[in-house]
């Protein structure tokens, strides 16, 4: 089996990278975002005569920039997901998957290689937003101010944290591949579901200016989750305005993933078992 | 059927296929193919001929009925039967975005065809198929031809016991389907494979296929060696053409032994006979005897076409409108559009 979906992932990753469109214009919307959006949106400047003022309202970070930054990393993971479960729908209309289904390789093989691939761009994406966010404060821009020493241990959260989340909703995606048949249906049932998903969750409001109940539905939000990590490892005040550690947010976010793979793999199953 | 079938062979019993409870695309058909053999399943589109192939290559789950591929049972071990068998499916599944290469690399790594081979069959495989030149290129930029014989090898990189062609040659030219078939022969030959091909054309079917089915409706109508089942028609035609019209001439070479019938048309005789080519000499020798002159002897062999409009009644036609999983689908999608409404 690992010999397949290496064999699989190969594949997927030979037709990424002979795809550089999809590549660059991937990288155009964090750019865009963090060169205009971010730029613009600056809610600190409200607190101009005293920006620490805004501080609690961003739960701990230096300035909005820095929290959204840190949200934006998080937003680009998910919407870079967005395309994995289209490729299924086409690699079926194309007869690609037909021929796939019609060798030994297992489901769990077809739908791992399919998401171990598709983590390349999101991570990718995800660590290239915060390097660049850092990387506009020197240039005179609002920057991503990483106030916290961020030793192995919060790396390596940051990273379980990207790459979770990658997980989750790639799997969501691919199962959504695997269950629609047209490009068109795909697309209505993921754009149904990524629009409430990122405004149900803190990636992008201050937190101190939520309302309460949206606080609680985005509390519960995957997508916090893991921005929370995020910030919590970035930011040295943000302990004091989360109720819980790296940790127990990073152990939330893997209960998402799971679940999703566990529906993913019993759609892929479905979808390349004998028709019946 | 089950363990006893031999290594190599296909066993259909009974396998019947409905969809969406109401379109009956295969009808109970049973047929055994031995192993080595070229068996062809021969019928016009919506026979039933792709939903047989699927499901014997453990694809589609039958409505009832039983198959064995080489040995073993196809419902019960779908898995070791793939791993048996190669595939080769009407429509294009190469991955156009991969080299020609690259797909039979991945098709060796999926059928775990072993490591420290693979390099030499997939070279052995894209020169065989004279894709050699074309292997770096992406497949998207082949032509038809090339793009059917990286399929073929793509289904036979593991050297299976059994490989099912599902009309393989569809949209092929003359020369480049003699060119297909002649890769396919060759390597049954060489591999002792099992080939099952479905087909709507029938010179495919009389000159590459030991034995032929002949489906209809989802149903095998008729089975055997193109030989017998054009024998079954009464044989061979001949048609003798005298210098001078004779009317008795139909009642005289009706009494050459091995003349079936005989039938006076547009003013010469029209023999049916069970072995032309041998019986001419004997039909001329009745001339002579009986002082006709002659202007002309022929031999005609039927052809599968007069075989289909036997056992069917009706002309073999390629557009026989919508195949059966068309239909199917299309019924799904109607009664999707009228769901609401019903």
């Amino acid at each position: 089996m690992i010999r397949e979906t290496l064999a699989l992932t190969r594949r997927e990753l030979l037709r990424l990278g002979r795809n550089p469109q999809a590549i660059v214009t991937s990288l155009l919307l964090p750019i865009l975002y963090l060169l205009l959006f971010g730029q613009a949106l600056n809610f600190g400047r409200l607190f101009s005569s005293n920006p620490a003022e805004f501080v609690p309202y961003v739960n701990g970070a230096p300035t909005y920039f820095s929290y959204f930054a840190a949200g934006m990393a998080g937003f680009v993971a998910v919407t870079a997901t967005l395309f994995i479960g289209a490729n299924v729908i086409f690699d079926r209309l194309f007869g690609v998957l037909k021929r796939i289904a019609s060798t030994p390789a297992s489901a769990i093989s077809i739908f791992g290689s399919r998401l171990l691939a598709g983590l390349v761009q999101p991570v990718g994406l995800a660590f290239l937003v915060l390097g660049l966010a850092v990387a506009l404060g020197p240039l005179g821009l609002s920057g991503l101010h990483v106030t916290a020493s961020v030793g192995v241990v919060a790396a390596g959260e940051i990273l379980l944290a990207i790459v979770i989340l990658s997980v989750m909703f790639a799997s969501l995606f691919l199962a959504i591949g695997f269950s629609v048949e047209q490009p068109q249906t795909y697309f209505a049932v993921v754009n149904a579901i990524n629009l409430p998903v990122l405004l149900t969750s803190a990636a992008l409001y201050p937190w101190g200016i939520l309302p309460g109940w949206m606080q609680v539905i985005a509390s519960y939000n995957p997508i916090t989750l893991a921005v929370t990590v995020l910030r919590l490892d970035l930011f040295s005040g943000a302990a004091a305005y989360y109720p819980y550690s790296a940790g127990i947010y990073l152990l939330g976010l893997l209960g998402w993933a799971a679940a999703m793979i566990l529906l993913a793999t019993l759609l892929a199953r479905r979808a390349l078992a004998p028709r019946q | 059927m089950g363990a006893k079938d031999p290594a190599g062979s296909i066993v259909a019993g009974e396998l019947t296929k409905t969809y969406n409870g109401t379109v009956r695309a295969v009808r109970g058909v049973s047929f055994a193919v031995r192993p080595g053999e070229v068996y062809g399943f021969l019928g016009p589109n919506g026979a039933g001929k792709t939903t047989t192939v699927s499901m014997l290559s453990a694809g589609l789950r039958p409505t009832s009925g039983r198959a064995t591929v080489d040995g073993v049972d196809v419902g019960a071990e779908p898995d070791t039967v793939k791993r048996r068998i190669g595939v080769v499916f009407q429509e294009s599944t190469a991955d156009g975005d991969l080299t020609g290469r690259e797909n039979l690399e991945l098709a060796a790594a999926l059928y775990s065809v072993p490591r420290n081979e693979v390099r030499s069959r997939v070279d052995g495989l894209l020169e065989r198929m004279q894709i050699g030149d074309a292997a770096d290129r992406l497949a998207k930029t082949y032509s038809g031809g090339m793009r059917r014989r990286l399929e073929l090898a793509a289904g036979i990189v593991h050297s299976p016991r059994v490989l099912f062609l599902d009309e393989p040659t569809l949209g092929l030219d003359p020369q480049g389907r003699a060119g297909f078939w002649k890769y396919v022969l060759e390597l049954r030959q060489e591999h002792q494979m099992t080939v099952f091909v479905t087909t709507h054309y029938l010179e495919e079917a009389d000159g590459m296929c030991e034995r032929v089915a002949i489906i209809d409706h989802g149903t095998i109508v008729a089975a055997g060696t193109p030989g017998e089942l054009k024998d079954r028609l009464g044989g061979d035609i001949v048609t003798v053409r005298p210098s001078v019209p004779n009317p008795s001439l139909a009642e005289l070479l009706a009494q050459v032994p091995g003349v079936v019938a005989a039938v006076a048309q547009d003013g010469s005789c029209r023999l049916k006979c069970t072995n032309g080519e041998a019986l001419v000499p004997e039909i001329v020798a009745a001339c002579v005897r009986a002082g006709v002159g002659l202007q002309g002897v022929s031999l005609k062999r039927p052809s599968l076409d007069e075989v289909f409009l036997e056992f069917t009644g009706r002309e073999f036609r390629e557009d026989e409108g919508l195949s059966a999983t068309d239909r199917a689908v299309m019924v799904g999608r109607v009664r999707q559009q009228l769901g609401g409404r019903r």
